[in-house]
């Protein structure tokens, strides 16, 4: 009786990333929760400044968000080279998308 | 990360403007100094300040150059990002333990680039800008921070493994852990600073609920050119405010929250927060509520005068209650000393000039007392005001009790004196420990 042939298991090396997350026990689902809304609201805001300069009151109601978050995303994505501030209308600065 | 050594002259705690005056004074007098930092930079609360009064000197102009000073002296080590779990007295000397928390980046590696910064999915409330601003999860922790290095927050870290990808030098290491190293010093001096008294402590005042009542702290991040918004706006809706409102002693002189002092620095932040207020914002009107003016030190009266002469509003009254309106004003019911009149007034903006605290405790790591008011304890006050109840242990700036910049930094020297006399009198000099031990 010939024997079955032997499957040759690979095993791959965890890399240390794997390792951290392991040792974390992965991410949590409030953080998880908080990733997704952000990426929903980043994509909502570039939507609403697609069309022209706006304020924050202008933004949070095409979003339908909450005008203190709308300032806070505004605000990350202008830290980080998304959103440059344009002009001023009326007590409130308009923020646009930067030109690429 | 540099290796801890086995001896030191001084541990020096807290790396603000306090603990590197210490360090420096220290280092220039020969002794080896290890100068530890909770935080991932040093520079403390006056690295994030705007401008300093009564001068109007740019804050961190002041400060950087001091930090840079530290972080490159030969006899000082830089510890950031580090915790004192435990000072025991052994003999003349102190054994410490420490906790090095990870940064996950091979310090020596990275060269302060931000490309992980960039590259990173996620952005979270910077502590830097008190919330009002964002950063990554991996970032470098303020434009000024020294050491220039990236910190991975991993409470935050959605493990993308982007930041690997784009760092050019390669310094990510996510095999990282917490660390518990021990060393031996002749004496320490404790610089660890302020907080400020916590929003929520005043109910009668939204108990922090209100976005567009804000914490003085968070006002000098507002302020600064560097700042969450770039420019004066207030937080609810990112509107430029015409009217702001300043309510003194809101966190201090007031034993229903338990701090029954005062805190010697409101009257004068608040002054130079409000003059420059009227320099930032054209047409703004700015008005604070106090009880007395406390304009004691050099300078300060004149500043007073020239923030009243400049548009500033002083108005001698005492403020029962802020209320927020539908738009999100609000409304501050306040009583008029000078006509006894009770009267309700509408700002877009209000500051609360909150109290000091210390910003941590030596219970469970040092046996050094503190007093009722949670500052340490200097029995000595009148004569030697940085000796504690320990022998060989000193305190220098708010750790002691609340001070503004000039007299943390005065009494940060006179620390760093009675630590050099106390190493002299018991004759601990880390180098000559260190080549005893090689010679046994």
């Amino acid at each position: 009786m010939s024997e079955a042939p032997q499957t040759e298991k690979v095993i791959k090396e965890k890399t240390p990333l794997t390792l951290l997350r392991e040792r974390r026990g992965g991410m949590s689902d409030e953080l998880k929760e908080y990733f997704k809304e952000q990426q929903r609201i980043r994509k909502a805001l570039r939507e609403a400044l697609k069309w022209g300069a706006k304020s924050v009151p202008e933004i949070a109601a095409a979003c339908g968000l909450d005008k203190q978050a709308t300032l806070w995303h505004l605000m990350a994505m202008r830290r980080y080279g998304e959103v440059v501030e344009a002009s001023e209308q009326n007590n409130y600065p308009l923020y646009a998308l930067k030109e690429v | 990360m540099a290796k801890i050594r086995e001896n030191y002259d001084v541990l020096v705690i807290g790396g603000g403007i306090a603990g590197m005056q210490a360090a420096l004074d220290l280092g220039e007098q020969g002794f080896e100094v290890l100068l530890v930092e909770k935080e991932p930079s040093i520079g403390g609360v006056m690295v994030g300040l705007n401008k300093v009064f009564p001068t109007l000197d740019c804050s961190s102009c002041i400060c950087t150059p001091r930090m840079a000073e530290t972080s490159h002296h030969d006899r000082i080590q830089l510890q950031t990002y580090t915790e004192v779990m435990g000072v025991e007295k052994t003999g003349w000397g102190f054994s410490v333990r420490l906790l090095r928390k990870p940064r996950y980046i091979v310090e020596e590696k990275c060269v302060g680039c931000g490309n992980c910064e960039l590259a990173c999915s996620i952005d979270v409330p910077h502590e830097f800008d008190y919330g009002l601003g964002a950063r990554r999860a991996i970032y470098i922790p303020h434009g000024n921070a020294i050491p220039q290095k990236a910190v991975l927050d991993v409470e935050h870290c959605v493990f993308c493994g982007k930041c690997e990808k784009a760092c050019p030098t390669h310094c990510i290491d996510y095999a990282q852990e917490p660390v518990e190293v021990t060393t031996s010093v002749g004496a320490v001096i404790i610089a660890t600073g302020l907080t400020i008294t916590p929003m929520d402590a005043k109910k009668e005042y939204g108990a922090g609920k209100f976005p567009n009542v804000m914490n003085p702290l968070a006002m000098e991040r507002v302020q600064s050119s560097n700042g969450p918004y770039g420019r004066v706006l207030r937080p609810s809706d990112g509107k430029v405010p015409r009217s702001i409102a300043y309510v003194q002693c809101a966190g201090s002189r007031d034993r229903s929250i338990g701090v029954p002092y005062c805190s010697r620095v409101c009257c004068m932040y608040a002054l130079k927060q409000a003059l420059l207020l009227t320099h930032y914002i054209h047409g703004v009107e700015v008005t604070l509520y106090y009880m007395d003016i406390r304009a004691f030190g050099k300078g300060f009266e004149q500043f007073y005068r020239r923030a009243v002469k400049e548009g500033v509003k002083a108005v001698k009254g005492k403020v029962a209650r802020i209320t927020e309106a539908d738009n999100q004003d609000l409304i501050i019911r306040v009583e008029i000393l000078d006509t006894g009149r009770v009267e309700e007034r509408r700002h877009d903006l209000v500051v609360l000039s909150q109290g000091l605290l210390p910003s941590w405790h030596v219970k469970g790591v040092i046996s050094a007392q503190e007093a009722e008011d949670g500052f340490l304890m200097t029995p000595q006050a009148k004569v030697s005001p940085s000796h504690t109840t320990l022998d060989g242990v000193f305190v220098g700036g708010v750790a002691a009790g609340p001070k503004d910049i000039p007299d943390a930094i005065v009494e940060a020297g006179e620390a760093a004196m009675a630590a050099a006399n106390y190493l002299l009198r018991t004759g601990w000099r880390a180098t000559i420990r260190t080549q005893l031990k090689a010679v046994k």
